[in-house]
């Protein structure tokens, strides 16, 4: 039976849509830069900044209602490869890895590299080792595709309560940054900020859910993408003359390495251990840029980037963006996307924090009088960095940045215009709304599929379904919200801690639930619930300091007890089961039907004869 | 596919995956340590070493995401695995 139409499938004008949305973004920037220009009122701008691109976001939400599930749940499954690539990479660096991540580049330096080689590696394993089979069996949810897997209701259950913990997370760190980008560029409070997001998430997720997120995430991409073009290109065409960052940023470093040295950043070594990236907050320059292993040690870099690899392969809020290409081929192309796409972004951010390093470079070598140039004032009295003239002679130590606001800062300290900044403050909103409306979308598919109907392979009707996840879309957003304004904590922590539970849980199941045909339901429970706890308890010590691993690197040790636990408990209590074998032998195969709804059409049959 | 096609295909698969990850996660794990002694040299402007760990990791990383989904449809195609198209 023949069932892959995708060719036909694919709406051949997408091009041309997001082309349009492109065009539209980059006509509010430029009329924006006009208005300055004109000296029309600095506040209007803001309002156009912020409201302007939201707009457009909900409109496309909106413009793509739908009620059938296949739409609903997995966007018909006919996203090209190169949109769910654009969507997988922006999603997994999300508002964090741009914003907070230019901070942890140009505090840390070189250590900042985890954030990145991490993500790469995590999209390497994830095109090899789960996403094709993923998008193969079709599930629209991670516990769905265990629960069917394994034939289990209670793996089911399981797997729902503990991919839930590490999405709330992830949406709770996305609001708080979008948040806090939204309150900069708009000037209003913070809890109002989070409402007002949660409010367009809920407007741009609710009419269609899986589908509406795609296509309204698709141009929040290329809005965060533009923005952090636009700004970081232009910086380096009055640095370097060349507008490609990502390359000309090298005689930069090769000067911070000559002149940071000079200028009282020595070389510092840590603890083999130390995973000291940047919290939130102002942060001094202390270690020269390319030095290696001053905040975070060797072992602790090695252990990081397989902590965020796991996290990323098998991040619950990522891997379903496989299950909605047209085709295993497609899903495989659409790693390449992902990996392409994430790399470029990193090193963008990278060459951000070098660009920044080299104005701060500059004013200390040139500046040791009184008179501190324009665009240092100008960051001050927007809040990104305080001077502290008490210590003595000017240099470094004088020097404070807050770390997630060093991207808004580098258009000011270029001489650009405001406008420059909104537009990275833009990015950094649209960047934080996808991630978070990945997350929420998950998470609310996650709790209505396998928690409140978990009990059932039977689904309620269409129009029932539909209506308990758009419910659950806006509870998730709301307890999100909550999240941020309870407990409020930093960003870039929640997502390693995210990513450890992820990966200590679910990596090594799903792994295994593919690659070793032996593994059984008992083993799957017990790998997901060992490598949770053990994952969670090392987080609580770590941030307690009964253990001397950090917190943000604990969630590492649950990796290890949950592939070694699924194994022994699969070995010793070996159980075989027709169903499982079948299963598992048609899930390594490309060819062929869709095993999710092959499985959905039998229990219906099933249901039919008996009644 | 054919039945006695299984194992066989399976197998070309798991090389597969084995050839395209163990090289890149050693690549991963070691890189980093000896950026230090790298940054001596230049490249680009760049030292070496952290060119290698941005730049070259990220290239790295392309080229083995790129061979693999190349290797792995060769291999669906040559044991009749591939989606109908």
């Amino acid at each position: 039976m023949s069932f892959s139409t995708h060719a036909r499938l694919v709406n051949p004008r997408l091009g041309t849509y997001f082309s349009i949305f492109a065009a539209l973004f980059s006509a509010i920037f430029l009329l924006a830069l006009i208005s300055e220009a004109l000296s029309i009122e600095d506040r209007w701008l803001r309002i156009a900044l912020f409201a302007g691109p939201l707009l457009l976001y909900a409109t496309i939400g909106i413009s793509v209602t739908t009620s059938d599930p296949l739409e609903f749940f997995a966007a018909g499954r006919r996203v090209p490869a190169g949109y769910t690539g654009l969507l997988l990479a922006i999603t997994a660096s999300g508002a964090t890895f741009l914003v907070c991540g230019t901070g942890a580049f140009f505090v840390s330096g070189f250590d900042a590299l985890v954030l990145m080689i991490g993500g790469l590696t995590g999209f390497v394993v994830m095109a090899s080792t789960l996403a094709p089979f993923y998008r193969k069996f079709g599930a629209y949810t991670v516990p769905s595709y265990l629960g069917r897997r394994f034939d289990s209701k209670a793996l089911r259950i399981v797997a729902a309560m503990v991919v839930a913990v590490p999405m709330l997370l992830v949406l709770a760190a996305e609001l708080r940054l979008g948040a806090a980008s939204a309150s900069r560029l708009t000037g209003m409070d913070r809890d109002i900020a989070t409402l007002v997001l949660v409010v367009v998430l809920a407007v741009i997720l609710v009419p269609g859910g899986k589908r509406s997120f795609t296509w309204a995430g698709v141009a929040q991409a290329v809005a965060a993408l533009l923005a952090l073009a636009v700004c970081v290109a232009t910086v380096s065409t009055i640095v370097t003359s060349l507008p490609v960052p990502q390359l000309t940023h090298g005689p930069l470093v090769r000067g911070l390495v000559w002149h940071e040295a000079n200028n009282g950043l020595q070389t510092v070594s840590t603890w083999p251990l130390a995973f000291g990236l940047p919290g939130e907050g102002l942060h001094r320059l202390t270690k020269p840029y390319t030095a290696p292993f001053g905040a975070v040690g060797p072992i602790a870099f090695a252990l990081g980037s397989i902590m965020i690899a796991a996290g990323i392969a098998s991040a619950p809020w990522l891997l379903p963006r496989a299950a909605a290409t047209p085709g295993v081929y497609e899903a495989r192309k659409s790693l390449g996307w992902a990996t392409v796409l994430f790399g470029i972004t990193m090193l963008t951010v990278s060459s951000a924090a070098v660009f920044m390093r080299d104005y701060v470079l500059d004013l200390v070598m040139n500046q040791r009088t009184e008179e501190l140039p324009q665009w240092i004032a100008s960051i001050v009295s927007f809040g990104f960095a305080t001077v502290d003239k008490s210590v003595g002679e000017f240099g470094y130590q004088s020097l404070s940045f807050d770390r997630d606001a060093v991207l808004f800062a580098l258009p000011l300290a270029a001489g650009l215009p405001k406008a420059y900044v909104y537009l990275a403050m833009t990015g950094a909103i649209a960047a934080a709304l996808l991630a978070a409306g990945a997350t929420t979308v998950s998470l609310a598919a996650v709790l209505s599929e396998d928690v409140v109907q978990g009990l059932t392979w039977d689904p309620a009707t269409p129009q029932s379904r539909i209506w308990i996840v758009r419910g659950f879309i806006v509870a998730a957003a709301l307890a999100g919200s909550f999240l941020v304004s309870l407990a409020p904590t930093d960003p870039l922590q929640l997502v390693l801690w995210a990513l450890g539970l992820t990966g200590a849980s679910l990596f090594p199941v799903l792994a295994l639930s593919i690659w070793w045909k032996r593994l059984t339901r008992g083993g799957a429970m017990f790998g997901i619930i060992s490598g949770f706890a053990i994952a969670s308890l090392a987080i609580f010590a770590g941030e307690a300091g009964a253990i001397s691993l950090p917190s943000a690197l604990a969630g590492i040790l649950g990796l290890p007890v949950s592939t070694a636990v699924a194994m022994i408990v699969s070995s010793f209590f070996p159980e075989t089961s027709r169903h499982d074998l079948e299963v598992v032998r048609d899930i390594r195969v490309p060819g062929g039907e869709i095993i999710y709804d092959r499985e959905m059409r039998r229990l219906q049959i099933k249901k039919q004869t008996r009644s | 596919m054919e039945r006695k096609e299984r194992k066989p295909y399976w197998r070309s698969t798991k090389w597969q995956l084995l050839a395209s990850l163990i090289p890149f996660l050693a690549v991963m794990v070691v890189l980093p340590l000896y950026a230090e002694q790298l940054n001596a040299n230049r490249f680009l402007g760049f030292p070496l070493g952290y060119f290698l760990s941005a730049h070259g990791f990220f290239l790295i990383a392309v080229v083995t995401v790129a061979s693999y989904v190349n290797r792995q449809n060769a291999i669906d195609h040559w044991h009749g695995a591939h989606e109908d198209t």
